[in-house]
């Protein structure tokens, strides 16, 4: 049984995060469009954090929800980049973030309808069969319904099953929409393949207006999500947690702090053994995440 | 197509709203929350592009950096899948709406490039350094040179002078601007034309510096050899302790 913190890595703090002083996480998390077809400074720096930890990536970019055809050249890229750093897990939105062949930047909710269930399990497959891998979609925060003629967890699962991929749950994204669009999380948890889930995202939220919580990433995660994710640790298996933080970045023993409440929560529920020691993505070296 | 039109047009119409903020039918949105979109979207370039372009959001009136950086995001189709390389599309954009002479900034071109390729060049793939030996006799090698580098001409000297000053000194500026290996930072050297043709022929790599110099005193009309020599060996040399003169072939 595997106990397995990680965070998001971050040129705010690499420094400090590569000297490995304060952070001890047990893998990093980063996105290949930040870092594929890089070199010089930055790429060094990856190369270090390679030795060090292992990846997870979560793109986001791909853009899994556009109407359009999928961007073939970028997908090759970060197949070459999972496959350079050895990297097994990626995950992506499961939004869009392109549309009319104009990048957005951020993540859009997908209209949940039926036709929009076959259209995006259809590319999910076809990034599959071209990684040759599974991959993991993710439950993003939503601010408005597009369109939709069916509830957000029948969409999600629909695709899930449809494509036969796996999830990433995020937590405090199910916190958020289910207080945004007043539904209730457990439910919509329960509503959801969780033999599927391959790896959880926890963060923190900003409330903006009484009615509003914006996914900011931007604070400490509150005790609610913590409730939240202690009560879904015991319907799934064992899988890598990670704490999202990119804004507002507080000194990193907090962080550290952070990744200690998940980890208690995550012993206390998935077992007290310990994690399973895993050698850092030397490049091109086998890997496992179980 | 799986997905049927009238679910296209629904994204495409949210879509279109984030970008430029018309008012189109988006079925079932709470419409208090759109601009939410917007201002979270608009952020990410707004943000790239001060980060991007430092000295030309410093030195350019905020409400007409404002106006160029608004019209790109509602009227361009970025079409880069990396965050870091969208401001490109920007430099772009504000060649092809003529903002130069919109706005009165005749640096404009020039800043935003040189700004760009100093950020191209810092991120840039690494490229693989030639072989190369150090030796004191250069005269009769080939030079190797750090091969992550570019040479540009430039209408305005922004790499010299802050742009407003630039403004006034219209001409050709020539600008080597390279990425240092150890450290990955990059470093510009102003060059004179006659220097431009050196190192431009040194890189191609065809012909001994010996060669080089026979061609230079040629096309040139230059008489002086060993002034010129010396000149040439003491822009080499500076090359050298800056890390991109290697050594010779
Ligand atoms: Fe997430």
């Amino acid at each position: 049984m595997t106990i397995k913190t990680g965070i998001g890595f971050r040129k705010d703090f690499a420094e400090e995060f590569l000297s490995g002083s304060v952070l001890k996480p047990g893998f990093v998390e980063l996105a290949p469009e930040n870092w594929m077809n890089i070199g010089g400074f930055w790429k060094k720096k990856l190369n270090q954090l390679a030795e060090m930890y292992p990846i997870i990536s979560h793109g986001l970019s791909l853009s899994i929800g556009s109407p359009e055809e999928l961007d073939m050249n970028f997908l090759k890229n970060v197949k070459n980049f999972l496959k350079e750093y050895n990297i097994e897990i990626y995950s992506e939105h499961l939004s869009f973030s392109k549309c009319d062949n104009a990048h957005l930047y951020d993540l859009l909710p997908i209209p949940f309808r039926e036709d929009a269930v076959k259209h995006v399990a259809q590319r999910i497959k076809q990034v599959q069969d071209y990684l040759g891998q599974q991959i993991a979609i993710e439950n993003v925060s939503y601010y408005t319904p597009v369109a939709a003629e069916m509830d957000e967890a029948t969409f999600v699962s629909q695709i899930a099953e449809e494509a036969d991929c796996k999830l990433l749950l995020d937590v405090n994204n199910v916190y958020v929409n289910a207080f945004n669009h007043n539904y209730d999380a457990k439910t919509f948890i329960n509503n959801l393949p969780l033999e599927r889930v391959a790896y959880i995202h926890m963060a923190g939220h900003t409330k903006v207006a009484p009615d509003l919580i914006i996914d900011s990433h931007g604070e400490a995660i509150i005790d609610p999500v913590y409730e939240l994710f202690e009560w879904t640790l015991e319907k799934i298996k064992p899988v890598p947690v990670l704490l999202e933080r990119d804004f507002n970045i507080p000194e990193l023993d907090e962080l550290q702090g952070e990744l200690n409440n998940l980890k208690k929560i995550m012993k206390n529920k998935w077992g007290t053994k310990k994690p399973l020691r895993t050698s850092p993505n030397r490049r091109n070296k086998k890997e496992t995440y179980n | 197509m799986l997905l049927k039109t009238e679910t296209y047009n629904q994204q495409s119409n949210f879509a279109q709203y984030c970008r430029d903020g018309k008012d189109l039918a988006i079925l079932g949105a709470k419409q208090e929350r759109l601009p939410h979109y917007r201002r979270l979207i608009f952020n990410v370039v707004k943000d790239a592009m001060e980060t991007t372009f430092p000295i030309s959001f410093k030195y350019i009136e905020t409400e007409i950096w404002d106006e160029m950086v608004y019209n790109f995001f509602s009227w361009h189709k970025c079409s880069e899948p990396q965050v870091w390389r969208m401001p490109e599309e920007f430099f772009e954009f504000c060649k092809s709406q003529n903002y130069a002479e919109k706005y009165n900034l005749p640096f404009l071109f020039d800043l935003l490039y040189f700004e760009w390729l100093e950020v191209e060049l810092y991120m840039m793939e690494d490229i693989q350094y030639p072989k190369f030996k150090k030796t004191e006799n250069w005269l009769t090698e080939k030079i190797a040179v750090n091969p992550e580098h570019k040479i540009v001409k430039l209408e305005y000297p922004v790499h010299l002078e802050k742009p407003f000053d630039a403004a006034n000194k219209k001409g050709d500026y020539f600008l080597l601007i390279y990425r240092e290996k150890e450290s990955g930072r990059v470093q510009f050297a102003n060059l004179s034309v006659l220097f431009t043709f050196l190192v431009e022929n040194i890189v191609l790599c065809e012909q001994t510096l010996e060669e080089i110099f026979n061609d230079i005193l040629y096309i040139f009309g230059i008489n002086d050899l060993e002034m010129l020599q010396t000149e040439a060996f003491t822009l080499l040399r500076d090359l050298q302790a800056r890390g991109f003169v290697l050594g010779v072939k």
